[in-house]
Parts: structure tokens; sequence; C-alpha cells
């Protein structure tokens, strides 16, 4: 019995991407194309080719912390859709750090940029979970609120406050370089070593490593501490937490400042990873990708760790696809949110039968316990 | 002081009744799917279908009949609407299967529907035109004048040459009103909204009532995205929506959960709106004054308005056996 709800919830992830890939199929079939084409390329494209490996790992970095960040507020239950938002200040504020100061050594002006990044994830964090907390406004909304009003911050500092001064006259609308001691080092000549190299493996930066780290650490946070324990009690059944001493606001605040400050850093891969400057058309996104990724990971941060590598796989094969198969690489998003919607409703139904075995367990007659201890096993 | 007068000038009035309408009809949405106890996030999304739906509408159906549109020019955006509503209910069914049927959480469903349908407008838009982000130009419906009020002078901005969809979202508004307070149909979706047991009790079909508050705000929607793209913008492009459907579901809350309520909010939404579309000289950073309507949605939701009351099983998945 154990064995078959294991494998069962190992199964429901692959049982809603095979979902996602029939619908998808048949959208690819109604526009006249063959799917098993559509997908071979995919996978070939996607898996097989040594820069298309590189290139996953450069698009699962951002989303690693981008999802994570959306999986700590989950965890707490409560709604941070506001990632994008908060992602786009601490992208700012870590350029900010970035061309704003000079002539530190890069232990120290690094670490500062980045810790700088966290800072603006949880101050722009910080606006709905105190509405929420103070004065219960439902985060869902204040976050997507804060999402717009953030990118229309973005948009006045990089165009308007801190624009190159030498880029005027260009269309190129974006912050002065920074110097080389605030930009993430990349992972290249470490990559060379193992015979890989290229373009893509100099994408590749140390921010994935730290992402990592990262997820396993709230792993042990979430799952080995009192913090953690407290965290799920206040998850699963409020009002018994707060009975049992645990304070609610407390604990969801602290998590949604972890949310926040883990959101912040989501754009810094591509900023002081790969661009070095924040350009006005910085990658965006990111936040919502991360609902997914917290979604297929069942906020999980070592799934996160999978489901990102999965969306990184999909985006990078996507190119292919449109670039071999000719179809409209859009596919693949259509792709992305079938599977949100097939997993969750898979997650459901599974919760839904495992809680009906247990019933039916709980239910047997006391007279046949060789029955009751055999379904046990 | 320049800035004092323009801020009540009568063609700013006029632009916030236009750019009223997309969040008043999608806030109507919102009030059906919630009185019948289903939060729809989703509502950004089925705008999104709604703009590009109508577009096609629209341009497919004066592509193919030429004679007839030539005759009657509305019946091409008024085959746009058409469409938008479907396609609107369409995505509304999805909302209503997985949080109805299958009882997963709203907001879920709701976030997913809105990435679903960004990735769906870009793809089917390349199949119908092209390129990914873009329709081409689509006819709007012929500006009516409002008969006895045309005949005030000063008026004139808000009494002539307005669209009719205007009309037909203000009698919308008036219409639900009356079915949530006095039709045996809206009587019936407020009780699934505020207890399904004693509702289910009494014999109503508690599932077939949300189902029939998610299909609504559905077409709702769809009909504000269309507005957006065939009245307002004369055709359809990417980010169109610009959150109007997030906007749309703090109007409802701020009016209370009642149609008339949300007619009220809409039009403080869409006062915020207009200034930022009207070249209105103000001392604040265009970036800034855009997001008007974003930062008054926040204050509204943290009650520094006004106080709301949210119908008692509002985003409770409701199951008929027990558990």
């Amino acid at each position: 019995m154990k064995w078959r709800l294991l494998v069962l919830q190992i199964a429901t992830p692959i049982l809603a991407i095979v979902f996602g890939v029939v619908i998808a199929s048949i959208i690819v079939l109604a526009i006249g194309r063959n799917p098993l084409d559509v997908f071979g390329v995919l996978l070939r494209f996607g898996l097989l080719r040594a820069d298309s490996l590189l290139s996953i790992l450069f698009k699962a970095t951002p989303l690693i912390f981008a999802g994570l960040a959306v999986a700590l507020s989950f965890r707490a239950a409560l709604w941070n859709i506001g990632v994008e938002g908060q992602y786009y200040i601490g992208a700012f504020c870590a350029a900010y750090v970035g061309f704003g100061i000079k002539g530190l050594p890069v232990a120290v002006h690094l670490p500062l940029a980045v810790l700088a990044a966290g800072l603006g994830g949880m101050l722009w964090a910080l606006v709905p979970i105190l509405l929420k907390l103070r004065r219960g406004a439902h985060e869902v909304i204040t976050t997507i609120m804060m999402n717009y009003i953030a990118a229309a911050v973005i948009l006045y500092l990089i165009a308007d406050v801190f624009r190159d001064p030498s880029q005027i006259g260009t269309p190129r609308v974006r912050t002065p370089e920074f110097p080389g001691s605030a930009r993430v080092p990349s992972m290249g000549p470490l990559l060379g070593l193992l015979g890989l190299t290229g373009p893509d493996a100099n994408k590749v930066n140390w921010l994935l490593i730290f992402g990592l780290v990262l997820c396993v650490l709230f792993t042990v946070l979430l799952s080995r501490t009192r913090f953690g324990y407290e965290v799920r009690a206040v998850a699963f059944n409020p009002q018994a937490a707060e009975a049992a001493g645990i304070p609610n606001a407390r604990i969801q605040f602290l998590m949604f400042m972890l949310s926040g400050g883990v959101a912040g850093l989501a754009g810094l891969s591509d900023v002081l990873g790969f661009f070095g400057y924040l350009d006005i058309d910085f990658p965006k996104g990111l936040g919502f990708l991360g609902i997914s990724i917290a979604l297929l990971a069942k906020n999980n941060p070592l799934g996160v760790v999978l489901a990102a590598l999965l969306f990184g796989f999909l985006d990078r094969g996507a190119l292919g696809v449109q670039f071999f198969a000719r179809v409209p690489k859009e596919v693949i998003v259509i792709l992305q949110a079938l599977i949100i919607l097939a997993i969750v409703v898979a997650y459901e139904l599974v919760t839904r039968y495992i809680r009906m075995q247990r019933k039916r367990e709980a239910e047997r007659p006391a007279t046949a316990p060789a029955a009751a201890a055999e379904a046990g096993h | 002081m320049e800035y004092v007068t323009s801020l009540l000038s009568l063609a700013l009035i006029a632009s916030a009744i236009r750019v009223t309408m997309p969040i008043l009809l999608a806030a109507l949405g919102a009030v059906y799917s919630e009185r019948g106890g289903v939060i729809n996030i989703g509502l950004e999304g089925i705008m999104i279908m709604g703009t590009f739906f109508g577009a096609v509408g629209d341009y497919v159906f004066a592509r193919q009949y030429p004679a007839l549109v030539a005759a009657i020019p509305d019946l091409a955006p008024a085959a746009g609407v058409l469409a938008a509503m479907l396609a609107g209910m369409a995505f509304a069914l999805i909302h209503a299967l997985v949080t109805i049927t299958f009882r997963v959480d709203q907001i879920i469903s709701g976030v997913a529907l809105n990435l679903l349908a960004v990735g769906l407008a870009r793809f089917l838009n390349i199949l119908f035109f092209g390129v990914a982000t873009q329709s081409p130009g689509v006819s709007g419906f012929t500006p009516v004048d409002i008969p006895i009020l045309e005949g005030i002078p000063v008026l004139g901005p808000i009494a002539t040459g307005i669209s009719p969809m205007i009309l037909v979202a203000l009698l919308l508004v008036l219409i639900g009103h009356w079915t949530l307070l006095r039709t045996r149909f809206g009587l019936r979706l407020r009780g699934v909204g505020e207890h399904p047991r004693a509702a289910d009790t009494l014999g109503i079909n508690v599932y077939g009532m949300r189902y029939a508050g998610v299909l609504i705000s559905g077409a709702l929607a769809g009909m504000a995205g269309a507005y957006l793209a065939i009245e307002q913008a004369h055709l359809y492009f990417e980010g169109m929506t610009q959150g109007r459907g997030f906007i749309a579901l703090a109007a409802m809350i701020f009016g209370n959960w009642w149609p008339l309520g949300a007619l009220g909010a809409s039009a403080l939404f869409g006062y915020f709106d207009a200034l930022s579309l009207r070249v209105v000289v103000l001392p604040v950073p265009s970036q800034f004054i855009n997001v008007l309507p974003h930062i008054v949605s926040i204050l509204v939701l943290a009650g520094f308005v006004r106080r709301a009351q949210p119908p008692a099983a509002d985003g409770v998945p409701y199951t008929k056996e027990e558990e």
C-alpha cells in the first residue's frame, strides 16, 4: 500500500507532463504539422547537443531563484505573485551598487551587490505583507499591482535618472556598465576542464551553484529545524498553531520576507552574470515562470531545481522547434501552461485518492486484523 | 493651477467614461463569479482572449462578407464582440472545470489561465496574422448620440459620438443589479456563494449555479477585451489589457460585490486611467501616472477607502460528499 502511494506520487508529475504533451500535440495537429516531428526536434535539439545542455543550465539559473521564492511563500500559505516586481527592484538595486561604487575588491563589491538585490526584493515584498497582516488586504492582488508599479519605477530609474550618459542619442536605454568587481564570474573555465567550451559555457555562472546551495539550505531549514516545523504548523492549521503558541503573523512575515529576498536575486544571473548593465529590455516574466515551477515542484526546494531544469529545457527546445520544425515557439509556452493546469488537477485527485484510501483503511472492521495489517504494508 | 482645471475638463471626463468600460465589464463579470463563490483571477487572461478574438472576429467577418458589411458596417464589430464573448466563455469553462469539478485551488487555476492566455494569444496571432504581437486594424461600431443629452451644449463631449457598447455596458450593470437582487437566478447564485451546503439542502444545484456564474464572468470579461480592441485601439496588440483584469477585481471588491458598486469603483479607476492617457500636464513623471490605477487598487484593497464584505463561501471549493 505504501509503495503504491509512493509510485503514485512520483507518477503524478510525469502523467501531467504527458497530458500537456497530448493537448499540445492536438494543437500541433490542428495546424497541420506532425507532433512526432515537433517533439522529436524538441528532444534532439534540447538534449542531445552540448551547447543546448549549457544553455539549459544558464536558463535554469534565474528560474531556480524565482521558483524557490514562490515556493517559500506557498509553504507559508501565502501567495507571492509579486516575484516579478521584486526581482525588477532587486536587479536595479544590484545594478546601482554595481555602477555606483568603484574601486572595491570583488570580494566586497560582488557580495554587496547580491545583498542589495535581496534587500530590494524584500523592500518590495514588505508592502503587500504588511498590508495583509495589518489591514487584511489579500496579497494576490496587491502583489500583482506591485508588479506594475515596479515596472514603472524601473522604467523611470533607467530611462530618466540613471541612463548611461554615453548612450544618449542611441536607441540603447540602460545603466552604465559595472566594473569587473561587481560581475559574477563565469563557470566557463571550470566547464572547459570538462571539455565543454564555447559561448554557452561562458554564459553559465556561479549563481547556478549559489542557487543550488540556497535550495539545499532551505530544504534543511524547512524540514529539519524548529522554524520549519512552525511554518508547517501555520500552513496546515493556523488556529491550532496559534493555540499552540506559534505566532502566525510572525512566521508568515518572515517567510514572505525570505521569499522576497530570494526573489530579488532572480534577475542577477542576467544582470551581474551576463550583461554587466541593466537594460530597459532585461529579461522579464521570470516571476510568473517561478509560479509554474513552484507548483510543478509542489513547493519542494529540491523539486524546484528539477522543475527549473525542465523549464530551461523547454525554453531551449522551443528555439529548435521554431527553427527546425517551423512551428511557432509559443506552442511551448502553451505546453508549459497546460502542464501546470494538468499538474494541479492531478495532485488534487491523487491527494483525494490517498485520503479516501486512508479512510477506507481506518474504517476496516477490527475483526479482520490480518487483512488490515497486510494492507498497511 | 493650470493642471487643476484640466483635471476636471469635460474632455477628460468623456475619456474617463470610455476607459471605464473595459474595467466595468470585467468587474461585473467578477461579481457574478464571486457571488457564486468562485474567485476568478483568470479574468486578465480571459480579457486577453477577448481582445484577440474581438479583433479576429471583426477582421475575419469583414473579410468574408464584404457586401454585407458594406450594407451594415456594424455587423463586423458585432461579430467581433460575439467571438470575444464565446472565447471568454470557453476560457472560463476551463476555470470552472478545474475549480468546481476538480476543486483545485481557484487562485492557482486563475494564474495558470493567465499564463495560458499569453502564450495562446501569441501563438494564434502568428497563425492568423503572421506576426506574434499585433493584428491588422479593425473597424469599430458607428458612434451614437444620446437623444436628450445631446441638445445640452455643455455636455457635447459626453453625450455625442459615443460607442453603443458604453450604453450596453451600463444597461448590463442595471440588469445585473436587478438580477442579483430580485430574480430567482440571482438569489440562488448568492445563496450558493454564501452558504453552499444550505443551498444544496434546499435542492439548488450548487455546481450548476457556480458554472453559470463563472461562464457569465467569462462572457463579460471577453466583451471587456473586445471593447478594448474594437472600440478603443481598433486593433489587437500584445499586452493591451495592462492588468485591467486585476484592476477589475479590485473594483469589484471596492464595489462591495454589487454591480452598481462596481460601476462607481470602475469609474474611479477609469478616471485615473484617463489621466494617464490624456496629456494632462502634471508635476509627476509619466511612468507614475500610468500606474495610478494600480496604486489606487492597493489602497482600496488595504481598506484605506472602505471596508468590504465578501460572500461567505467565496473561494471555498464545494464538495457534495462528506469528507
